[in-house]
């Protein structure tokens, strides 16, 4: 019969002690950082994916007007660079796991010293080469996923509005801009925050380049006193307040996008993510 | 593309729109056939004729919403969409696209209104980011388009909080606020309960004599009030081209005969 060892299993939960622990406080820091930075870096990158999918430029265009009788080239005129590169994109960090595409960007390009990683001094603090490999493909993976997303959110706003914005001449990028992505917005979001809730546990294999995330501190923990049931859960319970906290913002931030645009008032942002009931 | 050798730019500068056998397909279908048609300053045109008889193809080939497959469209003189190098034609840029457009109002059958923009907002979007006008200017002109379409009191109601008909006016006061010389009309009251049609209509008689327009409607009650011609249109060419008057007293057509009985009852 296991002993279950209690009081270190509240010592590892308990805020005030388990932050006391700075393997955990740190952690805590990284991985809402990390998940923070790569969920914005998967946003534009996801933009620029989901336009070069829409992009309709096709620079060797000429060539099968010059040469309408050869089929090869009629066929190379339709190549469009920009979209093959966004579905080349899409294509490898959707088709392939994110530890590989993290082991390979911080070992691989370690190894062959194409870039080193080395630790950013920034300010008061130091930022691991493992937790930038960690963040950049955290960020690039979480990007192709984006893409699709925001495509859709594109796709989901009427043809008229685009068709309108060009007729009072406006150009592709200014009716992008100002008319279609601000109207996709409201249909990016819902999503958006269920990647983000993912972001926020996906972090945690980050582990495997041993970038200092919250996980990673209860494995150094683990590492000397060696409680893992103890610890794992209490590592776990971390990581479901977390995205519990995340669910309940992401609830209030739907609701403001569903209220009429004049009946919101100006309330501060922790007003806004803590009030109770309704404005 | 359009292939053959361009003609001349036209000179007479009265005429404002210009279609020199237009041919536009969609896949198989053969939706402009040789159009060809002058438009001359401050005419109000109707456009008449069945569902898929090509009449919105050809007002939004105006404004390049639509490509053409072979002919020229001109719009005061200077080809659309399109421009001619050693004797072919190749598609313009997007900017120079943008350009033209911004010389051409067009209103839409579905308004269109931009939903996340109110009305003033709406209307002052294209002359402060298309043409640079300051914004002061910018609200001063549009309050001045939406008393001219009598909404002067719906300055900050958004879309959804307009009825059909009021969208509408605004659609056409923001399409105004680039002071364009030529309006399309892309049957602008087919969407509309009919209680609100006569407010759209009545916006746009007053605008006729003021600037060219072509419009595509059923609405006969307007071609007479306002057109100074009217075309029908059947399988992608222009069938009839006469005076509302003609028209309705004496058609030549047996298509059009048919057409306007149904329409008329």
């Amino acid at each position: 019969m296991y002993h279950f060892d209690w009081p270190l299993f509240w010592k590892y939960l308990w805020p005030g002690t388990a932050l006391a622990n700075p393997l955990i406080r740190n952690g805590l820091i990284v991985t809402i950082a990390v998940s923070v930075i790569a969920q914005a870096l998967g946003v534009v990158l996801g933009l620029f994916a989901a336009l070069g999918k829409m992009s309709k430029f096709t620079p060797l265009r000429w060539l099968g007007d010059a040469y309408p009788g050869v089929p090869i080239l009629v066929e190379i005129s339709t190549f469009n660079p920009i979209r093959w590169l966004a579905d080349a994109y899409i294509w490898y960090f959707r088709g392939t796991p994110l530890l590989v595409q993290m082991s390979l960007l911080f070992f691989g390009l370690g190894v062959t010293h194409i870039y080193d990683f080395p630790d950013i001094h920034f300010w008061f603090m130091t930022i691991s080469g493992a937790i930038q490999a960690g963040t950049l493909a955290l960020g690039v993976n979480e990007g192709a996923y984006m893409a699709e997303i925001v495509r859709a959110g594109i796709e989901a706003i009427d043809v008229g509005q685009m068709e309108a914005a060009k007729s009072l001449g406006m150009s592709f990028a200014q009716a992008m801009r100002r008319i279609v992505l601000p109207q996709a917005l409201k249909v990016i979001i819902p999503p958006l925050g269920n990647e983000f809730n993912n972001m926020m546990k996906t972090t945690s294999i980050m582990v495997v380049i041993s970038a200092a995330d919250l996980f990673y501190g209860y494995t150094q923990v683990n590492a000397t006193i060696f409680k893992p049931f103890e610890l794992f859960i209490d590592a776990s319970l971390y990581y479901l307040a977390l995205t519990t906290v995340w669910t309940y913002i992401q609830a209030r931030i739907e609701a403001g996008l569903g209220e009429r645009k004049t009946e919101i008032k100006t309330v501060g942002m922790f007003q806004r993510v803590f009030a109770k009931g309704g404005h | 593309m359009a292939s053959l050798a361009a003609p001349k730019t036209t000179v007479d500068t009265d005429v404002v729109v210009k279609f020199d056998k237009v041919n536009k397909y969609f896949a198989d279908l053969h939706v402009l056939q040789d159009v060809s048609l002058e438009v001359r300053k401050n005419e109000v045109v109707v456009l008449i004729g069945p569902s898929g008889s090509g009449k919105s193809t050809l007002l939004r080939s105006i404004n390049h919403l639509e490509t053409i497959n072979s002919g020229y469209i001109y719009v005061y003189g200077r080809m659309i969409g399109y421009y001619e190098k050693n004797g072919e034609l190749h598609e313009e840029s997007e900017k120079n696209i943008a350009r033209q457009r911004a010389e051409i109002g067009m209103v839409f059958q579905r308004f269109n209104l931009f939903p996340h923009l109110n009305a003033i907002e709406n209307i002052i979007e294209a002359p402060m980011n298309v043409r640079h006008t300051p914004r002061p200017q910018a609200i001063a002109d549009a309050e001045r388009l939406l008393a001219r379409v009598g909404l002067a009191d719906k300055r900050n109601h958004y879309p959804r909080q307009l009825s059909g008909g009021q969208q509408q006016r605004v659609a056409i006061a923001r399409a105004l606020a680039m002071k364009p010389g030529l309006m399309l009309f892309d049957e602008p009251t087919s969407a509309l309960d009919p209680e609100m049609i006569g407010e759209v209509l009545d916006v746009m008689k007053e605008l006729a004599g003021e600037m060219t327009m072509l419009v595509v409607s059923h609405e006969m009650g307007f071609a007479r009030a306002a057109a100074d011609r009217i075309l029908f249109m059947d399988e992608g060419k222009i069938i009839e081209d006469t005076t509302p008057d003609e028209l309705f007293t004496n058609p030549r057509e047996e298509r059009t005969k048919a057409f306007l009985s149904k329409i008329l009852h």
